[in-house]
């Protein structure tokens, strides 16, 4: 079956496999990660068509002809080679967490309140980022940065 | 009975013998290493490991710190793990302030066993990266600073003295034109010698980078996903291993067939090897290897069948060994007003959100050579295990990875040893991850602890006496030592972490109690000193309520007046200040206070709190931590803000119960984590006391669930001495 990914049509052998595992280990897409394999940690996050999805839970099979974006896929690279991150991701950097393993739940999450509500309240940013965990403590960096992302995005960066 | 003083570096200062200078295997390099011999940390652990052989221990050929030089940069082969806790960027800022470069022109990557691999060094543990560090990786990058002036100076000719390092260049006094690291060492000609005296260290006073934020190394490539941790190791033509696990702790595998696992589906060996105990599968897929795990045919014999009762009242404070004996306990508690209480700590998970990992790929033949890729704390422990495992002859070449966290987990790493054995038995690269389920229940975990304290105070508000009994599981010990040594120092170096009240008491009893449990306990953030702060510190608020006294002014009354006593009295009043403690909390709220000193670093904590539907709620903590000194500001407040957070987790949620020899949570559905809308404000105050950067890792979380313990009292005069707290 073909897979669309980070704007990318993606072959795939195994179509009785969940998406989190396809991604990690037939494509090659490490940044999406396991963590709890049951939806709870938010590590495997991606967006599907723009919504927030635990890839460990969505049979690959599920998604065919959707777009699938993973933490690899939101940055740009110019016609230079210089790659531009998106706001969230430059968002995160200002604002670090410790690990990183939670990232694409804190991220992707980020990514996708932002693109249907740009000035979030912090209690909006709440709801949204507070579906992951971040075993290494960092969910003040993580409200903090998804503030910044949204700052950042009307700033038109 | 010695004490433990943890963090006396005993190090041999780098002098010009022990500076091993190269021109690299081609020209225009310039390798720079020191061979340290470290011995520092917590030094009963340090201890263990020595007994074991795997200990600190001089590396005449592979320099623990390895700066390459070339014309595009300099690289730093950093000799320790991170795992999140910025320990790269803060060595990276270290060697940035001694070589007068900018820190975007040193690339960080992680030694490994081709590059700077220090065995003993690279154990990442006990809050000792910075404070063992610190003056070696100034020594050497201030060496290779002045190497490089010495010959920019010939190249120039001009008088080194009138040649100025920054930006990773020297300027040249009197004209405009400069001279970059990378064209001294593209020019340089012939052998490098040392200059003839060791180079001077820059004053504090002249620091441009340590002291100051600076931004992680390693977090653009994490939040692009092109950070490598254990799980995401790969090479061409990999597959996947699967393990059988016990059903209960210690079981052995009796007998074992690959009953059905062969005939699934891409299933390309069934490896079973009994005198291992050890029985997995390598399959073409992780889920394909996992699902024939199920079909083998095993039988296993033997382990435990204990049930949490048993364990509980296994670990019961009372008897043994004495750790601390001053003035006579007994007359003291006759005095003034006298107070008992008890409290416990209960089994508890690292959770790390990344399981443990590796990838392995074994060369055919008896004597193969190994490759790994792992998330691990502790390299040397991993090639001790792997060389256990398949033979001691083999060359073992070993990547660390990135770590998705660790918190005393990762020391060694199991799955590296899984994945050893299944590429040896089938010839191909194998990558064992484990699922959580594995991780939760096939760990080691923080032990439980009990502890009862008596104790006594005058009207005045001064500590008469206190007599403390606290048991705990075995933490340090379950690391294979030798009984005898067990038996004859009699307590785990572990449990005493955190285990004094660091008050001026003059008569002062202390009995401590190790047990080794039918389920493994071992190392977890900080040892004993959540466990022990929580009691010490939930007893010290009881004996300031016994003498109808602030919390705050008690303690302040009962520090001694010594180094440590001022530290905390710094810290306890600058968390208070931030805190308000001195003005009325908000409605419905009050705050609790508590304070602990660990690795040198004194830390105290005001939580504020309220109770909402029966629930706990903690609204804001104020920590103020004295370190000793600060490298990273930003990365201090991290390690201090995840010391809280997890704190919040083990204080408010986390407890593990087992049943017939299993520990029965296997997700997070059972074992529930701190979430972020649970998390509260969090204010962090650096303080420093001196010139000497202590640990960051551990300390901060002593204090948290007395914090919170305190507050509650104070809120409801409920006082909750049983982790995690039910109102």
């Amino acid at each position: 079956m073909q897979l669309q990914v980070n704007g990318k049509t993606r072959q795939v052998q195994r179509e009785d496999e969940l998406l989190l595992w396809v991604l990690r280990d037939e494509l090659g897409l490490t940044g999406t990660h396991y963590g709890c394999g049951i939806g709870i940690c938010g590590s495997c996050t991606v967006l599907v068509d723009g919504q927030v999805t635990r890839s460990c839970l969505t049979p690959v099979a599920s998604v065919a002809g959707k777009a699938v974006t993973t933490l690899e896929g939101l940055a740009r690279t110019g016609r230079d080679g210089a790659v531009t991150l998106h706001p969230v991701q430059q968002a995160f950097v200002e604002n670090p967490l410790q690990c990183g393993w939670c990232l694409p739940g804190h991220v992707m999450s980020a990514v996708a309140l932002l693109n249907a509500n740009p000035a979030p309240t912090p209690e909006q940013i709440d709801d949204s980022a507070g579906i992951n965990l971040c075993r290494c403590g960092g969910y003040n960096n993580v409200r903090k940065a998804v503030a910044r992302a949204a700052e950042l995005k009307r700033g038109g960066l | 009975m010695s004490t433990l003083k943890p963090n006396k570096v005993l190090r041999k200062k780098v002098t010009r013998r022990r500076v091993l200078i190269g021109l690299g295997t081609t020209a225009g390099v310039l390798v720079v290493g020191v061979p340290l011999a470290l011995n520092a940390g917590r030094p009963a652990l340090v201890e263990y490991v020595v007994e074991n052989g795997t200990g600190p221990q001089e590396a005449p050929f592979n320099p623990d710190l390895w700066f390459e030089v070339t014309a595009s940069g300099i690289t730093f082969y950093a000799p320790k793990m991170e795992m999140g806790q910025g320990i790269h960027t803060a060595l990276a800022q270290i060697a940035a302030e001694e070589l007068e470069v900018k820190p975007e022109q040193l690339t960080v990557k992680q030694a490994d066993t081709a590059r700077g691999y220090a065995g003993g060094t690279m154990f990442t543990f006990g809050s000792n990266s910075v404070n063992a560090l610190y003056t070696p990786l100034r020594e050497a990058a201030a060496t290779l600073r002045e190497l490089l002036r010495e010959e920019a100076a010939r190249q120039l000719g001009v008088p080194a003295k009138n040649l100025t390092a920054a930006g990773g260049q020297f300027f040249i006094a009197g004209r405009r034109d400069t001279l970059s690291y990378g064209k001294v060492v593209e020019g340089k000609q012939g052998e490098w010698t040392l200059p003839d005296k060791p180079a001077r260290l820059k004053a504090r006073k002249d620091f441009k980078r340590i002291g100051r934020a600076m931004p992680r190394v390693d977090f653009r490539d994490k939040v692009m996903g092109l950070s490598s941790y254990g799980y995401d190791a790969r090479v061409d033509g990999m597959l996947y291993g699967a393990v059988a696990r016990p059903p209960r702790y210690g079981a052995t595998l009796a007998a074992a067939t690959a009953g059905g696992a062969s005939a699934q589906p891409g299933v390309s060996k069934v490896v079973i090897d009994l005198k291992a105990n050890f029985a997995g599968v390598v399959a073409d897929s992780r889920t394909r290897a996992r699902n024939a795990v199920k079909k083998l045919d095993l039988r296993w014999e033997g382990g435990t069948n204990v049930n949490q009762a048993e364990i509980d009242a296994q670990v019961r404070a009372g008897a043994g060994v004495v750790v601390r004996r001053r003035g006579n306990v007994g007359a003291a508690l006759k005095q003034g007003t006298r107070i008992e209480a008890e409290y416990s700590t209960p089994l508890v998970a690292h959770a790390h959100l990344e399981p443990l990992a590796a990838l392995a790929q074994v060369a055919p033949g008896k004597n193969g050579k190994i490759e790994v890729w792992t998330a691990t704390q502790y390299p040397q422990k991993v090639m001790d295990d792997i060389h256990a495992a398949l033979g001691k002859d083999r060359e073992i070449l070993l990547h660390p990875t990135q770590l998705g966290g660790g918190f005393g987990r990762k020391a060694g790493q199991t799955a590296a040893v899984e994945a050893t054995r299944l590429s040896a038995a089938t010839g191909r690269p194998v990558h064992v991850g484990w699922t959580r389920e594995e991780d939760l229940q096939q760990a080691f975990f923080r032990p439980p602890s009990h502890h009862i304290l008596r104790g006594s105070v005058s009207s005045e508000g001064r500590i008469l006496g206190v007599e403390q009994f606290t048991a705990s599981g075995d933490i340090i010990w379950p690391a294979s030592m030798p009984e005898f040594v067990k038996d004859t120092i009699g307590f785990d170096p572990g449990g005493v972490l955190g285990l004094f009240m660091p008050y001026d008491i003059p008569a002062y009893h202390v009995t401590n109690r190790r047990e080794a449990l039918p389920v493994p306990t071992g190392f977890w953030r900080g040892l004993g000193v959540f466990p022990n702060t929580f009691a010490v510190e939930s007893f010290a608020d009881e004996l300031a309520h016994a003498a109808k006294m602030d919390p705050l002014d008690f303690r302040l009354n009962n520090l001694p007046d010594t180094e440590d006593g001022q530290r905390l009295r710094a810290v306890l009043e600058q968390a208070a200040k931030r805190a308000g403690w001195r003005t009325p909390p908000p409605a419905g709220r009050a705050r609790g206070i508590a304070c602990g000193l660990d690795v040198n670093t004194a830390s105290a904590q005001v939580a504020e709190v309220s109770v909402e539907n029966g629930q706990i709620r903690v609204h804001r903590m104020s920590v103020a931590v004295d370190p000793g000194m600060v490298i990273n500001p930003q990365g201090a407040k991290m390690q201090a803000e995840g010391s809280v957070v997890m704190g919040l987790s083990s204080t408010l949620h986390e407890v593990l119960t087992v049943k017939d020899g299993m520990i029965e949570s296997a997700n997070f559905d059972t074992y529930p984590l701190l979430t972020l809308r649970e998390t509260p404000q969090i204010d962090v105050d650096l303080l420093e006391s001196g010139d000497t950067p202590y640990g960051m890792g551990e300390p901060i979380i002593g204090p948290v669930g007395a914090a919170v313990a305190n507050a509650v009292f104070a809120l409801t005069g409920k006082r909750l001495r049983d982790l995690p707290m039910r109102l």
